[in-house]
């Protein structure tokens, strides 16, 4: 019965429509719990679906739902206060669109059919485009008209690739459903033309919404224009839930022993996915579309190791875990900046550590953990993913790699001394909420106690995710 | 006695060629809503065996591509009073010749595919391809943002032939999914124009230009 997952938060986003106004705010947080109860029983259970022809659960599928339920708990309870700092329009329709963006984001880590997946990425998009719109702008339009055009024709790629894939056990006769675990037990036997087709337009489709350079040019818009909660849903989890459909995709080519292929193409997008980053964060001005470089930058990294494979494919999950966790608590604390100041800009900012010193606590962590400093997972991570791809002799794809992150550190860096540390004439102490800083602050707490100690069950997870496409130790 | 499958696939794509010469808004709407009617209406001819169960979900998606989503974007414009211009970065006889070229292009290539047709249908392929490149070039060549819902409606268009053409895996409960997808999408593109036309007092994507970079 592992759809009552998804069908909670829906009923209540739908019923959060029609509520009174600020009703919502505590049906947000209590559906959040909910939620997050939900997914660690089935992380402890594993029951069986009830339509399992369109879902199962999956160890990556699992790893995705429990960062999916943690972040959106704990960005709730932000949200609650943030609501109060901020005047939006219509916040019964903010919180049900919020509600019904997480209930498409759980179909997505829990579909096992290739067009449900499909149907629930697209959801995604349609879920999340009035939350990016919240603020009404002529300019937070821009950033929606983008996202939703950008993405769905990406995602109708996708399709185009999902039904590319079902011709290719047309053409080599298989007879099974179109589910990506039946998939990679008949991989062998897919006609391995159309499978690569198929892989290489599913890649752009879900790459798109991944923010996967090239096609990444939607996601520094709507992430800096949409309300910080909402930028860090994005970032935390929308990205990881795209990656998924990659993800799975590319164990079918590893099970039909084309996992070179698309570990090639993954290892491609990735790398150019840092050196755009690499080249938009040295003369950003703006600190969210700086944080939503860097996750394109995270993404790029994330193919990567999955392309590398091996040993980068442990490192990448675990990338994906911790930059979840870091990112959504810098975009929390550049929501409390941009509350603080009212300004969008870096050069508008300042003094940071004097005037909002809690927040500079949040911030400065979060700009050490997304920049690979232990203890903090990523460290781990990205170490990986350099080990692996020297193993594997990407030599130049390393060098690439490590000359990317060190330019990115250089250009975040100046930033963050420049909002944390610069000259700024405002007073000189700005006021804090306390249920504004304590997620940001639980979120790397969380980041560092899996640096420390990882439980033995969700090491065996990620391990259980990556041996599928030939990772692992 | 001529195959209707084929005659209907001429008919698609010659709607391409005139939506890409169409230099007002309202017919272009007509020419997507008659080549949604004949794409919609191809499956009744392939020869499938038809339960009421796919009757009934063929008979929806007419009814939705060629008749709901087209209305919906036509009352759409009425109400935000746009130019009905769709202001072409590439004029239209380029886009014109580029259209034929395309098909010429796409029936060229596709036997190179050695797809197994479906009962013998050579023009099958070569349509889809044809409008899915098509509605890509709408997208990318037209400044009205209505003629690129509109580009997008035609690659959907596209898809929808690749599915119904050659796979009959996809479940219609799942194709359906699908098709209310792409209608909420349309929606939501037409909600997001009316509040950008608000905004910028045009529908012009040249004047969206404050988060360029």
């Amino acid at each position: 019965m592992i759809e009552l997952i998804i069908i909670v938060p829906l009923v209540a986003g739908l019923v959060a429509f029609f509520l009174p106004l600020t009703m919502a705010r505590p049906l947000l947080v209590l559906i959040g719990a909910v939620h997050l109860l939900l997914s660690t029983l089935l992380w402890l259970q594993r029951p069986l679906a009830l339509l399992p022809d369109y879902f199962a659960i999956t160890p990556e599928g699992l790893l995705s739902l429990i960062v999916i339920s943690l972040l959106f708990f704990l960005i709730s309870i932000y949200t609650t206060a943030y609501l109060d700092a901020t005047r939006i329009h219509s916040e019964n329709f903010f919180s049900g669109a919020l509600l019904v963006f997480l209930a498409s984001m759980t179909m997505v880590t829990l579909s096992d059919h290739l067009m449900v997946m499909w149907i629930a990425i697209e959801a995604t998009t349609l879920a999340s485009a009035p939350l990016i719109y919240t603020h009404r702008s002529a300019a937070s339009f821009e950033a929606t008209w983008k996202y939703v055009l950008i993405c769905s024709v990406g995602i109708a790629l996708a399709l185009l690739g999902s039904l590319l894939i079902a011709l290719s056990m047309d053409v080599g006769g298989v007879d099974a459903p179109v589910a990506f675990s039946a998939l990679a037990q008949e991989a062998p036997r897919l006609a391995p033309v159309w499978l690569k087709a198929g892989f290489v337009f599913i890649l752009v489709g879900y790459g798109t919404k991944m923010g996967l350079a090239p096609m990444h040019t939607w996601l520094p818009d709507a992430h800096s224009e949409a309300p910080s909660p909402v930028s860090a849903l994005l970032s935390g989890v929308l990205l990881n839930c795209a990656f998924l459909g990659i993800f799975k995709t590319h164990k079918i080519m590893h099970a039909a022993g084309l996992g070179d292929f698309s570990g090639t193409i993954l290892i491609f997008f990735g790398l150019a996915s840092i050196i755009a980053a690499a080249t938009f964060i040295i003369k950003q001005s703006e600190y969210k579309r700086l944080l939503a470089y860097s996750s394109i930058e995270n993404m790029g990294i994330i193919a990567l190791g999955t392309g590398i494979g091996g040993l980068g494919a442990y490192g990448a999950m675990l990338c994906l875990i911790h930059h979840s966790l870091i990112k959504s608590s810098l975009f929390l604390s550049a929501g409390n900046v941009l509350i603080g100041y009212g300004e969008r800009t870096i050069a508008g900012t300042g003094r940071l550590v004097r005037m909002m010193p809690k927040t500079f606590v949040a911030f400065i962590s979060g700009f050490a953990g997304i920049s690979g400093f232990p203890p903090f997972g990523i460290f781990i991570g990205e170490l990986l993913i350099i080990m692996a791809a020297l193993r594997g002799g990407h030599f130049v794809a390393a060098a690439v790699f490590i000359l990317s992150i060190a330019v990115i550190f250089a250009g975040f860096s100046r930033h963050v001394i420049q909002i944390s540390f610069g000259a700024n004439a405002g007073p000189d102490r700005l006021e804090e909420h306390a249920a504004m800083v304590w997620p940001q602050y639980m979120l790397l707490f969380t980041s560092l106690v899996l640096f420390i100690w990882m439980p033995g069950t969700l090491n065996q997870t990620i391990r259980l995710a990556v041996a599928a496409i030939g990772g692992g130790f | 006695m001529t195959n209707p499958v084929e005659t209907l696939l001429v008919l698609v794509l010659l709607s391409v060629l005139s939506a890409l010469g169409s230099s007002r808004l309202p017919s272009l709407i007509k020419v997507l809503s008659f080549q949604g009617l004949v794409v919609s209406i191809v499956p009744l001819f392939m020869g499938h065996e038809m339960n009421t169960g796919s009757i009934i979900f063929t008979l929806v998606t007419f009814l939705i591509r060629a008749f709901a989503i087209p209305l919906y974007i036509y009352v759409a414009i009425r109400r935000v009073a746009i130019r009905r211009e769709a202001n072409p970065i590439v004029g239209y006889h380029a886009s014109l010749l580029l259209g034929l070229v395309l098909i010429v292009a796409a029936i060229a290539v596709s036997p190179k595919f050695n797809l197994p047709m479906p009962q013998g249908r050579p023009l099958m392929l070569p349509t889809a391809v044809t409008l899915v490149v098509a509605g890509m070039f709408l997208i990318m060549s037209r400044r009205n943002a209505i003629a690129m819902v509109l580009g997008y409606m035609m690659m959907e268009n596209g898809i929808y032939l690749v599915g119904t053409g050659f796979s009959l895996r996809a479940q219609h409960i799942v194709e359906f999914g699908i098709l209310l997808d792409v209608l909420a999408g349309v929606m939501i593109m037409a909600v997001i124009l009316q509040h950008i036309k608000q905004a910028f007092d045009s529908l012009d994507t040249a004047r969206l230009t404050t988060l360029k970079e």
